[in-house]
């Protein structure tokens, strides 16, 4: 059934090819990003061996994690956008709900095993009570002073557009006048070596949708969307940047790691997404594709594209972000909108070779559009699948 | 929010017994299962069944997974593979469980569910986030029914550590003192009242707030969701409040008579 389309009021990014939307959509169309080995970051014998893309850290205090600094800084960008201060939305139901992957799990790997080890000090235990005092959507909330709902989203790789998708939800059943979504995550030793232990991390860069793709970069970042409903848009003179039009998500319940090659989920997903949207496949300008470079998801999202989006263009920008994790979906969705508003869309930095078993080629070069909506879309561990529909500042 | 309806629901505390679950799943599917896993499992098998689902029929109900921390049986056992085997040797099993809706796939692939899927994990106030959830993918129209499932682990640093620094912990754990424990429920919810529909809700809220409320020591020695699932069992009419630090969930409803 159609919803309503919800406001995106600002806008905000902070990742591996630039430090605000704008500069990341530079990024993308040059094919600049910082990447390299992670050391110092990470301390693993993998370091060595398998890089990453690496944002820059915001200077922040020492009980604030790294993923909400990236995703704070974000944060301050769709309000300077929005040209709101956030104190100004007092009194009203401001929500948050923000991806996560590392944020939200127990990443406090030194203090475990000083814990193991008997070496635990006073300064584990310090450092325990900030990891239980950072959840972090409702760290963000206390930040800001909100008084609304807040949700941390961990559905692996999908959580950024799903935080996305149910912030329009929130608006459009009248839970909220406003909500703060998107996604943040970090470089950390867990994910870093287990997916390279899992086999899908490359020691190149990544090389989305070709032939000779090898695996994926773990990435890091944060986006962050002010969705706000038509009442409080109206009340504070608003200007769109853009809007979320549909939203979708189906499970595969497949297998842990692989997505089901039929992308029975997927298709699911897209379809109820484009469906609340009330648009078809021939109203796209393109699809942000997840994109990971792995070899099991390039080729599930080639099923689902081939069999409902036949002859959109696909974008794949992890070849400038490298893969975020629990942010992908939200900094995509910015990415999207920028690539809307500039009427242009990046070329798939990393593809080198056709893979002719996928039926399409991703975007090879800047190419300008004229239809004024595009899809992104997210798979993740477990069998999630996620999507979101997005129009452009002018969308009619 | 619109009236939801309450279909089905299980609490446990503690481990459930390989005998008890066995009567839902096999026990030889469930030998890479970990017992937070085998909890909500059977947690979920039991409020199907209550709203009358066949575990074996496939379903497009929503899932929407409160996963507290995570699984930390596995994060630990991915930690202690680097620890004692390197970096090289750490364990890929152990981190693919180690991901948040690890749970969420094991309920889907189970219970044949097939619709819409999300996990929360923010400690306390992952029910109230899940239950929010449920709650957008039935109004939304995206399922018919949608499976609440709640499982909490004990982190064994904190179990250890916090009773002695009880004061330091206060302000971010309900009970620092203990008890820790593996908890799991499981909620059955839909947009429209069934054959088998136990509650009606009528009133959810769920928000952060510069005024905290206090609860009773009593009422926080259980997590929010095991308080609700020992609430729905008097079949009372109930006015429910969960809060902890700057947060709050309610929730009101009565029974449902057809």
């Amino acid at each position: 059934m159609p919803a309503p389309k919800v406001t995106v009021a600002g806008m905000g990014c902070w990742c591996a090819c630039g430090q605000t939307a704008p500069d990341c959509l530079e990024g993308a169309l040059a094919g600049r990003a910082q990447f390299g080995l992670p050391a110092g970051r990470v301390d693993s014998t993998y370091a060595a061996s398998y890089p990453v893309f690496m944002a820059p850290i915001p200077p922040h205090p020492q009980q604030q994690s790294v993923s909400l600094a990236f995703f704070l800084a974000a944060a301050h960008e769709a309000f300077s956008q929005a040209g709101l201060d956030p104190a100004a939305l007092a009194g009203k139901r401001v929500g948050v709900i923000v991806g996560t992957s590392v944020d939200a799990s127990f990443h406090c790997f030194d203090v475990y095993k000083h814990w193991r080890n008997h070496t635990y000090t006073a300064q584990d235990s310090q450092e325990l009570a900030h990891y239980f005092a950072s959840s972090t959507a409702q760290s963000v909330s206390r930040y800001f002073h909100f008084s609304g709902p807040f949700q941390t989203i961990v559905t692996a790789c999908a959580s950024g557009t799903d935080a996305v998708g149910l912030g329009k939800s929130w608006i459009d059943s009248g839970l909220c006048d406003a909500v703060l979504c998107g996604g943040t995550d970090e470089i950390n030793l867990i994910p870093y070596d287990g997916f390279i232990r899992l086999l899908i991390a490359s020691k190149d860069k990544c090389r989305p949708f070709s032939k000779n793709r090898n695996g994926i970069n773990i990435g890091e970042g944060a986006a962050a969307l002010l969705l706000v409903s038509d009442a409080l848009s109206r009340e504070f003179r608003l200007t769109p940047c853009g809007y979320v039009l549909g939203y979708g998500n189906a499970c595969d319940g497949y297998h842990p790691t692989a997505p089901d090659p039929q992308a029975k989920g997927l298709q699911k997903a897209i379809a109820f997404a484009l469906q609340e949207a009330d648009l078809q496949a021939q109203d796209l300008a393109f699809v942000n594709a997840h994109g990971t470079a792995s070899q099991a998801n390039d080729a599930a999202e080639a099923v689902a594209f081939t069999h409902l989006l036949p002859g959109v263009p696909v974008w794949g920008s992890k070849g400038v972000t490298g893969h975020t994790l629990g942010a992908a979906g939200a900094i995509e969705a910015v990415l999207t909108l920028c690539a809307l508003n500039r009427r242009i869309v990046p070329p798939t930095i990393g593809f080198e070779q056709e893979d002719e078993t996928l039926g399409f080629a991703p975007t090879c070069r800047p190419m300008g559009l004229t239809r004024r909506a595009a899809i992104s879309d997210s798979l993740a561990f477990g069998g999630c699948n996620a999507a979101v529909v997005l129009g452009a500042a002018d969308y009619e | 929010m619109n009236e939801m309806y309450l279909n089905g629901f299980y609490g446990l505390e503690g481990d459930v017994s390989p005998e008890e679950l066995a009567a839902f799943i096999p026990p030889q599917r469930l030998r890479r299962i970990e017992k937070l896993g085998k909890n909500v499992l059977y947690c979920a098998c039991r409020a199907c069944t209550q709203a009358g689902a066949d575990i074996q029929t496939p379903k497009t109900w929503g899932l929407s997974v409160a996963a507290d921390a995570g699984s930390l049986e596995s994060t630990c056992k991915f930690m202690d593979t680097i620890i004692e085997d390197g970096d090289e040797l750490s364990s890929p099993t152990a981190f693919a469980s180690s991901v948040h809706n690890s749970t969420g796939l094991m309920l889907s692939m189970f219970l044949h569910l097939s619709g819409p899927c999300v996990t929360s994990g923010q400690f306390d106030f992952s029910f109230a986030a899940a239950w929010l959830s449920a709650a957008q993918f039935l109004r939304r129209g995206m399922c018919e029914q949608a499976l609440v499932a709640v499982a909490e682990d004990v982190n064994p640093v904190a179990a250890d550590q916090a009773p002695a620094q009880a004061e330091q912990f206060k302000p971010v754990l309900r009970t620092p003192q203990g008890p820790f424990a593996r908890r799991a429920a499981a909620f059955v919810l839909s947009q429209r009242p069934t054959e088998h529909t136990l509650f009606c809700l009528r009133r959810f809220a769920f928000a952060r707030t510069e005024k905290p409320i206090a609860l009773s020591p009593q009422q926080t020695n259980l997590s929010g969701a095991q308080r609700l699932a020992a609430c729905l069992k008097a079949k009372q009419p109930f006015a429910f409040t969960d809060a902890f630090a700057d947060a709050y969930m309610q929730l009101e409803g009565t029974p449902y008579v057809n």
